[in-house]
């Protein structure tokens, strides 16, 4: 029979593969003796720490185990875990991917003193009004009336954008850069690209130019890179 | 059963209390029993805007702590007989003196001896805001054209799409100088109804009358030529459900020409 704890090699480094069959008493004991002999062939002179990444296949451990799996790498000195990992994720992982993800159409009167976070980018097809804060984390496309705060990127994303016209808003901002619009003279419409450029500052483009602001945005949305 | 409204802006000054007393009256007016419920407490005066400040034995937070019985705390309009009601506010207590519980207890033992229970809510939108609404139905939103009592007004609304009642709520443009609405310098009914996207019902003309009667401790309402007073005769007659078309605004900047030529002989 297989051990339950088996090392391989990669082009990264070292792989152990956890079986995710195998009870996880076993493995506990499989990676022990593992570790064992990986102790005494590795013993040198100088010896250096190495980081294994585990691979647990379609099984996904429970916290209290993966603290199990580091405890006993701690009891030798020149090993560590650099991460675990599985082809599988719980479902609450997976919404979440799911909503970070999607665009979310919001729809909805956002008023004086009220604050909206968005996982994920937005389509804003509402008002946000005076003293309204519209927060979203990823990309945010106007279609709607901005005349309070907007945020794309939130808190600290640079690489998301603000599309559209948000002429009337009091604050555009993008991960930590914002702009008071009344101190401004930009020219916003339907067509505006806000972005932070490589200089860290808060920049004004056209939908047009979007291949040259944001090349990576441009092929995801699948625009033609070499057209 | 009676319905309850609160009676809100957000902002204070912006004539939520006189809002109350007259569109109470107009009600009482039209044979309908109501009751003002004053939740300003420590701040109190729907009383004084009645004319009743002399007549009141207890208070709410009596009422509430059970020092007195309603029946007892409630005072009486002699105007109309046995049509309007007031519950006063306390004096000497601050807004949390009562509880939201103790509001809901209030109003629903109010109901089944009433048609409308009307709430003057205290400025702001802490507890006593809280309390307000907790009893109501429905709201009824008080402001003027200024754009810091629209702000407010905003802000209210939205606190109301958190807490919701009943009914949606409504809303009451109040003290509109007509030459500024006229000639732009502030929003007009029309912008004013579409930004906050609450169904209007009703607006009020600003007039020196409705301070002058109110000193008097006499609801402008009573007056039958005043504007104002008519603006809130309309608001009970749209409560009651008529269909009262919307008072027009005149045009005071330009005055006709007859008038023109008399300032003329005035002048000379």
């Amino acid at each position: 029979m297989q051990d339950p704890a088996v090392l391989k090699g990669t082009k990264d480094g070292y792989e152990i593969i956890l079986d995710d069959n195998a009870k996880v008493d076993d493995i506990f004991v499989s990676l022990h003796h593992l570790l064992d002999n990986l102790r005494t062939q590795t013993a040198s002179a100088n010896p250096q720490t190495i980081a294994f990444d585990i691979y647990t296949g379609m099984r996904l451990w429970s916290a209290d185990d993966r603290s199990e799996i580091e405890k006993i790498f701690a009891n030798y000195d020149y090993f560590s875990v650099h991460k675990i990992t599985s082809d599988v994720i719980t479902k609450e992982e997976s919404n979440r991917i799911l909503e970070q993800e999607s665009v979310h159409i919001v729809d909805r009167i956002i008023r004086n003193g009220q604050e909206v976070h968005v996982q994920g980018d937005v389509l804003f097809l509402g008002k946000v009004h005076e003293g309204g804060k519209l927060l979203v984390s990823g990309n945010v496309y106007v279609l709607g009336d901005v005349r309070g705060v907007i945020q794309a990127g939130t808190p600290d994303f640079e690489d998301k954008m603000i599309i559209g016209d948000v002429h009337n808003a009091q604050q555009v901002r993008i991960g930590e850069q914002f702009e008071i619009l009344d101190d401004t003279n930009r020219k916003i419409d339907n067509s505006t690209v806000i972005y932070v450029n490589d200089l860290h500052v808060l920049d004004y483009g056209k939908v047009e130019a979007l291949k040259q602001i944001n090349p990576k945005f441009f092929n995801q949305i699948g625009g033609v890179m070499n057209g | 059963m009676g319905k309850s409204y609160v009676i809100t802006s957000g902002k204070g000054g912006v004539g939520k209390t006189t809002s109350s007393a007259n569109i109470g009256t107009a009600l009482a007016m039209l044979g309908k029993k109501v009751c003002l419920l004053d939740l300003d407490i420590g701040l109190r005066n729907l009383d004084v805007v009645l004319g009743l400040d002399n007549r009141i034995m207890y208070d709410i937070v009596d009422v509430a702590t059970g020092r007195a019985k309603l029946a007892q705390a409630l005072v009486k309009d002699k105007r109309f007989d046995d049509l309007l009601y007031l519950l006063p506010a306390a004096q000497n207590a601050d807004k949390s003196a009562l509880n939201q519980d103790q509001v809901v207890e209030i109003v629903d033992e109010l109901k089944p001896d009433f048609d409308y229970i009307l709430i003057d809510c205290p400025a702001g939108i802490e507890q006593g805001f809280m309390n307000a609404i907790a009893g109501a139905d429905s709201a009824i939103i008080v402001t003027t054209p200024e754009i810091s009592a629209v702000r407010d007004a905003d802000r209210v609304v939205g606190l109301l799409e958190q807490h919701p009642l009943q009914e949606s709520p409504h809303l009451i443009i109040n003290r509109i100088r007509q030459h500024m609405m006229k000639d732009g310098s502030v929003m007009d009914v029309d912008e004013i109804t579409h930004h906050l996207g609450v169904e209007l019902l009703g607006i009020i003309i600003d007039d020196d009358a409705v301070i002058s009667t109110s000193n008097h401790g006499e609801p402008i309402v009573l007056q039958p030529d005043n504007p104002a007073g008519q603006g809130y005769r309309d608001i009970a007659r749209r409560l009651e459900g008529e269909s009262v078309p919307l008072m027009e605004l005149k045009d005071e900047t330009q005055p006709s020409f007859w008038k023109k030529i008399g300032n003329w002989f005035k002048k000379g």
